[in-house]
């Protein structure tokens, strides 16, 4: 056995732990993780072994377009750079460094990292282990380079350096030197914005401002380019955006891009050019600064939670008391004359009550209305569109709400159980929560409906109103049928309203949000021929003729569902097990 | 005089609001197995975690091993062990990746670290697992390989915050047998745990924390005579027994922390009783 302890008291004599091993062995770890996550999931029957396969399948189609994704950016970067020196034209270098900045923190912020499809660690939980805050540092910078937005920034910035390069070979050395530095700078912008956005979006008020603030810049940004280019005036589309972009090419020179750029166009003044390298140097440190203060309080043993954030001094405990009981009790006589069972009442009123307390889904479920309301105030196009813009609405209006079909149970994680302890129905607890979806759609659909005859230029034909109603019949139908479906044969446990999920970017998550937009959008699809075909043959019911089977069918297949719902939880009693309650 | 193994002064943790954890002064000598009781809510992990540097304290000063922690957290992260709440595993890992990994990251050479993970493995019952993700371990599994984990570079003191929660009788006593074995060497232990009789085997010192507030410490004879509570007043209010003889650690912790604001003993009154209950 092992001698396990040493003198009492701190011993100084103990050689330091080389920097270099403790290096190693967080990029071990991470190698390990990454190599136990890819090759050691052993499929255990049928239905894993179908999914792996659908996984690698899947991997095989992604993978190559998120590549070319990237390609397109780093050839266009080393290009235009080739082109701004040749042609002559240095000025616009700044505004392509200040693009690709733009790139990475795009590519940053929605996540398309490489990273997040694979097994990883949380970096924070390094801290308890021996390790100076300098060293914290360094491993805190170096863990994450290998996402997609450092490796396409990266590239594009050395894919221009090259362009600079071949464009004259003169600034070759200093247009490295500089996009180096350039990179560098971008990635702690990155770890900065990363790190303070974790901090603020512990705090719940914080995380609902925020999101209405995303969703109020989207939908003004959207606003701002109808006001300027509305789509009938096809002669005219310039974007504010872009004009914005253009028109803020002075200040760009007294930002990180403009330094970078000036550091390379005045490399034959070494004065100047290093006048400006410094600056790109100071802002680097600066970003790394903020960055590091951030980490210090992490490193120091900050808690970030409001879950103990309780108000006021801790009191006595209360009389027992059984508030569930005593509210069951008094709901029960009501719920039983009531339209649902005492089961159905119950859920609903528990998942409501997480909706409730979920204001960022609230928020979430607004911006898309305040969209739908900006296209339908431009001129003319409601008037001249309306009946095709109808159906679009609605459609886009639903991405975001049936999404939560095809994973009702992921929020219950362990309290999942419940359901399958208590002497209950289970088809009783996947109807309460698939009306609790339904009637979000229909509140939602229903707002659109509403904005879009409120601002409507022309009354929306009748032919066009039934065939919406029951295209969007067909449409929730089918996602009941297959999400009830998704969600007992592939569960993923969830936090309403955090960002940071346990389970975030897993194949199953993936699976779903692929299927949701194929049924959704292969609908929509449908839409077009039918449309064109209503049109050439001046049947304006065709659609709704069309719709009629394909909504009863639809419906016919969840209610199909429901009734075997019974069955399928119970054969898939592992999954919950494995799935939710190991949460 | 030896330096004292923990020693807290005024230790404080708010959350907002909330007091968590409200001027504590603990002092744990050198060797002692020290139990840290307390109800649920208490202060209990939240004191671990500042104790081990996991947690910033709002105020008050913590010295392990004579040192200051804020000052010189990583040379006494160093020769700290912990087994924290969550365990904090990397559940992608095998165990013995995962030992391999915390030895390297304690400074332990290859060699020493390879050896030290199969003795730990082998002890810890856990050499037959070693091909297993710790994702798939079961939880008195994942108890031991967080314990093994905790003691490999060999700690001076070691925290340990609900270790038997959730463990079989055999891996209990695994992980008995460990810590018996590190007190004969000198190590301190510092233990949060519900089971009160194992703490009344364990531990030979015991301090018992009440809604952030540091109700009693001392030897458990000197509990028992009620001569390490905080407070004479609560005993004169008739919360200790006049009969001080061998009442287990249960009885002396229930009419500590049971007791509520009046000085009344905690348990159920009739009209709390659940009548639908018979």
């Amino acid at each position: 056995m092992a001698e396990l302890t040493g003198s009492p008291g701190l011993s100084d004599s103990m050689p330091p732990i080389a920097a270099s091993a403790q290096l190693l062995a967080v990029a071990w770890l991470r190698w390990r993780i990454f190599v136990n996550g890819a090759i050691r999931r052993q499929p255990k029957n049928k239905r894993q072994i179908a999914g792996l396969v659908f996984v690698i399948l899947l991997r095989i189609v992604v993978w190559p377009m998120l590549a070319l994704m990237m390609v397109g950016p780093v050839v266009g970067s080393g290009f235009l750079a080739w082109l701004a020196i040749s042609e002559g034209r240095p000025q616009s270098l700044a505004g392509l460094l200040l693009g690709i900045a733009l790139l990475w923190q795009f590519v940053s912020i929605n996540g398309l990292s490489i990273a997040a499809s694979i097994h990883s660690f949380d970096p924070a939980s390094l801290v308890r282990f021996p390790l100076r805050f300098g060293r914290y540092f360094v491993l805190r910078s170096l863990l994450g380079l290998l996402t997609a937005s450092t490796i396409v920034g990266s590239m594009a910035l050395l894919a221009a350096a090259l362009g600079i390069g071949i464009a004259d070979a003169s600034l070759a050395l200093p247009a490295l030197v500089a996009m180096a530095v350039y990179a560098l700078m971008n990635i702690y912008l990155t770890r900065m914005i990363g790190a303070w956005m974790e901090r603020w979006l512990a705090n719940r008020r914080f995380r609902e401002i925020f999101s209405m603030m995303m969703g109020l810049s989207f939908a003004a940004i959207q606003f701002m380019n109808l006001q300027r280019a509305p789509m009938r005036a096809h002669g005219a589309r310039s974007s504010l955006f872009l004009s914005a972009m253009h028109s803020s090419g002075p200040y760009v020179y007294w930002l990180p891009p403009g330094f970078a750029a000036q550091a390379i166009l005045l490399a034959k003044h070494p004065l100047a050019a290093c006048g400006q390298f410094a600056a790109l140097l100071v802002s680097t440190v600066l970003f790394a600064a903020v960055f590091a203060i951030r980490l210090r309080k992490q490193f120091l043993g900050e808690y970030l939670s409001e879950g103990v954030n309780r108000r006021g001094p801790a009191q006595a405990a209360p009389r027992v008391r059984m508030p569930a009981l005593e509210t069951a009790a008094r709901s029960a006589p009501a719920a039983a004359g009531a339209v649902f069972s005492s089961t159905v009442a119950a859920c609903m009123r528990k998942d409501w009550i997480v909706l409730r307390n979920s204001g960022t889904q609230l928020i979430g479920m607004m911006t898309p209305l305040l969209l739908v309301a900006i296209f339908s105030m431009n001129r003319g196009l409601s008037a001249s569109l309306a009946g095709y813009f109808l159906p679009a609405a609605i459609a886009y209006t639903l991405i975001g709400v049936l999404g939560p079909l095809y994973n009702v149970f992921g929020a219950d994680g362990r309290g999942a159980q419940l359901y399958l302890l208590a002497p209950i129905r289970l088809r009783d607890v996947v109807v309460a929560k698939n009306l609790m979806s339904l009637a979000l759609i229909v509140g939602e659909a229903g707002m659109a409906w509403i904005i879009i005859c409120v601002f409507s230029r022309a009354p929306i034909p009748v032919s066009a109103q039934v065939s919406t109603v029951l295209w969007t019949v067909f449409v929730v139908a089918l996602n009941l049928a297959i999400g009830t479906l998704r969600s007992i044969q592939a569960p993923r446990y969830f936090v309403p309203g955090q960002a940071r999920q346990p389970r975030a970017g897993t194949p199953t998550n993936r699976t779903s949000a692929l299927l949701v937009l194929a049924v959704l959008f292969g609908s929509m699809l449908m839409q077009v021929p039918v449309a064109i075909a209503s049109s050439y043959f001046e049947l304006p019911w065709l659609a709704a003729w069309i719709y009629l089977p394909l909504a009863a069918a639809a419906v016919f297949a969840y209610a199909f569902v429901l009734r075997n719902v019974e069955q399928l939880i119970l054969e898939h009693r592992d999954v919950f097990a494995e799935e939710l309650c190991k949460a | 005089m030896t330096t004292p193994a923990i020693d807290t002064t005024a230790l404080t943790r708010r959350f907002g609001d909330f007091t968590a954890v409200d001027q504590v002064n603990l002092c744990v000598d050198a060797g002692q197995f020290f139990g840290f009781l307390g109800p649920n809510g208490a202060g209990k992990s939240t004191t671990i975690k500042m104790l081990t540097g996991l947690l910033a304290p709002t105020s008050g000063s913590i010295r392990v091993l004579g040192e200051d922690l804020q000052a010189r957290s990583a040379e006494i992260k160093r020769q700290i062990g912990v087994v924290p709440e969550g365990m904090a595993l990397f559940g992608r890992l095998t165990a013995g990746e995962y030992l391999q990994f915390v030895g390297r990251m304690y400074g332990l050479d290859r060699v020493t670290t390879l050896n030290r993970t199969r003795e730990l493995l082998e002890f810890m019952q856990l050499a037959d697992e070693q091909k297993k993700l710790i994702t798939d371990f079961s939880h008195g599994m994942q108890k031991k390989l967080a314990m093994a984990a905790a003691v490999i570079h060999g700690p001076k003191v070691l925290f340990l915050d609900e270790p038997f929660e959730g463990v079989d009788a055999v891996a209990a006593g695994t992980l008995k047998a460990m810590l018996q074995r590190m007190i004969a060497r000198g190590a301190t232990i510092f233990l949060t745990s519900h089971v009160l009789e194992i703490v009344e085997r364990l531990c030979t010192h015991i301090a018992i924390i009440h809604r952030g507030q540091l109700v009693a410490q001392g030897a458990l004879d000197e509990l028992r005579t009620g001569a390490g509570r905080a407070g004479q007043a609560e005993i004169e209010a008739g919360v200790v027994p006049p009969e001080t003889e061998k009442r287990s650690l249960e009885q002396i912790f229930l009419e500590i922390v049971g007791a509520d604001r009046e000085g009344n003993p905690g348990a159920v009154t009739p009209e709390q009783e659940l009548s639908w209950l018979s």
